[in-house]
């Protein structure tokens, strides 16, 4: 598991006050919406600026793919990453 | 006795009938006293007079005495100085006596229904209190109706009451009922059982207009086989427990009968023992959209229809059951959530034996839940770890709710902690949800005895250190045991020195888990600079070692 995955989670804890989650607890494939986790919307709205705030990036509201860098931990590493090596 | 419509009770002096007692006050007393007060009230030209009269005879004669005089009438829910002073724009005297108000009496009259008039203060929910008018007409109408329903049953007995007549249970049902029936009764309120039992009992017959906060606690050591004869024991004010209700039952033969009602409707329905509530005779109910119950009733102003908050579910014989309030609807991220349905839902849970749900707003809102832990329910955090518990109790919730309602945070205790009137307020609930959850202890009790305190520790259910220690069987750390004899000793024996030096014979004999109830013993031996400390759970030794402390180096 790499430290971004694990911020990442420590984050979604963080952020969306699931007290009693640890970050072991959510899986890197884990769904985070709806179904997995059972976030909502508004949780992926606190998400997503907790997401921009700490990594200081931005999420192009524009692009279509967004939704997909959400899914699960992994991919929101995967995204944080590349936005952050550009 | 003969009934007296409440319009007639100045129309003829009737000696001999009994009003009011200790003092005595009869019928024909009490009309000349009112018609004298009615002319010093004209001759004064006061037109709003607000009454705080303790004793139930006088607020009858200053009642009658103010209608007579076409003077409405104000009556405070207390006499402190800031309702005198908010009050004082609407009324042009405050009369906590009848000592100076005496004048050429005005002639007996029949009192106008519709002129005559009261307004109730009441404290609304925001704090700021609230003022309902009603006519002589609704007080009459309901007044009717329970002589109707218990005129008979009550006969000839005194009555006593435990509650303010200044309130509209009270004024009912201790002071305007009786004097129609003709029934005596006592001045005072009563608000001790042992008082209440003294009087009743030099009564030939008795009923007792109460509430939940005497009833609760009414004690052990009363003489229920002669109580036994109370003709009727009405409860209101309040929710009486259901176990309550039950227990008088045993005890008395019969159990309360509970009036459901606000200021501004009068009563709504009663119940005696049960769930359903019956409503009274010409009282029409209905639901609004959100499920609350909705109210027409002779007992309001004509052609008035009242919306409680009150949700309840009507049964197809009329009667209906109660399902908490629903000004308790929050509102999540625009979705609307009704607490009440929830904690209800949580409560179906085995685990659960109390719950009430606060709002927490951090970034965004969500609940958190207080729970009190059933025996079910701590035997499940003390075998499967807290997690299991929420995420059983989550689980269990989902079938109910919305994802967005389900309680993100869950606070668990042995019991909820409600002040002595029984209440405990939203805003103390949601603070509780809000602060994290607690690393130190406090005691039940602490005792000097030969020179070594004695303490008594509830182990709480949700300490934060159970999380990691151990996630599926929570046991309480050695080194918190350690540190809880030291903070307590700091708060209980004076001049201990200040700096940790270390351990001696440390023992370490059986686990401590959430929800023990332990005894803690502390001795310091200030030569060797040793604080002893030892822990049991009954007669067995949890753990015992000496503390070293010394002097700031």
């Amino acid at each position: 598991m790499s430290d971004l995955q694990t911020e990442i989670k420590n984050l979604i804890i963080e952020a969306l006050g699931l007290e009693d989650m640890a970050a072991e607890d959510i899986a890197a494939d884990l769904t985070l919406f709806g179904e997995g986790l059972g976030l909502d919307s508004v949780d992926a709205l606190e998400l997503g600026l907790a997401i921009q705030k700490r990594f200081g990036i931005k999420i192009d509201a524009e692009a279509k793919d967004t939704r997909q860098h959400f899914a699960n931990v992994a991919s929101l590493a995967a995204f944080v990453a590349s936005k952050q090596a550009a | 006795m003969t009934w007296l419509p409440l319009a007639e009770l100045l129309l003829q002096p009737l000696a001999g009938r009994a009003v009011a007692l200790e003092p005595a006050l009869d019928h024909a007393q009490l009309q000349q006293r009112a018609l004298r007060m009615a002319g010093a009230l004209q001759a004064r030209g006061v037109q709003r007079v607000a009454l705080y009269l303790e004793d139930a005879g006088e607020l009858a004669i200053a009642l009658l005495g103010a209608w007579r005089a076409g003077v409405a009438v104000l009556l405070p829910a207390d006499a402190q100085a800031q309702s005198r002073q908010r009050l004082s724009e609407q009324t042009d005297l405050w009369l906590d006596s009848l000592v100076d108000l005496d004048g050429e009496p005005l002639a007996p009259a029949a009192l106008n229904l519709d002129t005559c008039s009261l307004t109730l203060c009441t404290s609304g929910s925001s704090g700021e209190p609230k003022l309902i008018d009603k006519s002589l007409r609704q007080l009459a109408n309901e007044v009717d109706a329970l002589e109707q329903l218990w005129g008979q049953d009550l006969a000839g007995a005194t009555i006593f009451g435990s509650v303010a007549a200044q309130h509209i249970y009270g004024l009912l049902f201790r002071v305007l009922w009786p004097l129609c029936a003709g029934r005596p009764f006592w001045r005072r309120a009563l608000p001790f059982p042992e008082d209440l039992q003294r009087e009743s009992l030099g009564q030939p017959a008795f009923a007792w207009v109460a509430s939940p906060a005497l009833l609760k606690r009414m004690g052990d050591n009363l003489d229920w086989n002669a109580l036994g004869v109370v003709r009727r024991v009405f409860s209101s004010g309040g929710a009486l427990p259901a176990e309550v209700s039950v227990e008088l039952g045993a005890q008395l033969g019969q159990q309360p009968s509970e009036i459901y009602g606000s200021s501004e409707t009068g009563g709504i329905a009663w119940r005696q023992g049960g769930e359903l509530w019956q409503p009274f005779p010409g009282v029409k109910l209905g639901l609004n959209d959100e499920g609350a119950l909705r109210i027409a009733s002779p007992y309001l102003p004509a052609g008035h229809i009242e919306q409680s908050a009150d949700a309840a579910e009507l049964q197809a014989d009329g009667r209906f059951a109660l399902r908490g309030r629903l000004d308790r609807i929050v509102k999540l991220e625009e979705k609307r959530i009704s607490l009440p349905m929830l904690e209800q839902a949580l409560l179906n849970h085995e685990w659960v034996a109390d719950a009430r749900l606060g709002v927490i707003q951090e970034g965004r809102a969500f609940l958190g839940a207080l729970l009190a832990l059933s025996p079910a329910g701590l035997h499940a955090l003390r075998n499967r770890g807290r997690k299991t518990v929420t995420e059983t109790l989550r689980k269990h919730l989902a079938g109910h709710c919305e994802a967005i309602a389900l309680p993100r945070r869950w606070r668990l205790l042995l019991e909820l902690p409600y002040s002595s009137q029984g209440k405990l307020a939203q805003s103390t609930v949601d603070e509780l949800v809000a602060a994290p959850r607690p690393t130190r202890v406090e005691p039940r009790k602490a005792e000097l005895v030969d020179g070594e305190w004695q303490l008594e520790l509830d182990v709480p259910p949700d300490l934060a250190h159970f999380t990691g220690h151990f996630p599926q069987t929570p046991v309480l750390p050695g080194v918190v045991q350690i540190d809880w004899a030291q903070q307590l000793a700091r708060s209980l024996i004076e001049e201990l020195p200040p700096r940790f030096c270390g351990m001696e014979v440390l023992k370490f004999q059986q686990l401590v888990r959430p929800g023990d109830r332990i005894q803690l013993t502390l001795r310091f031996d200030a030569e060797r600079g040793k604080l002893y400390f030892a822990y049991r759970n009954g007669e067995a030794p949890c753990s015992s070692g000496r503390i070293l402390l010394g002097a700031m180096q």
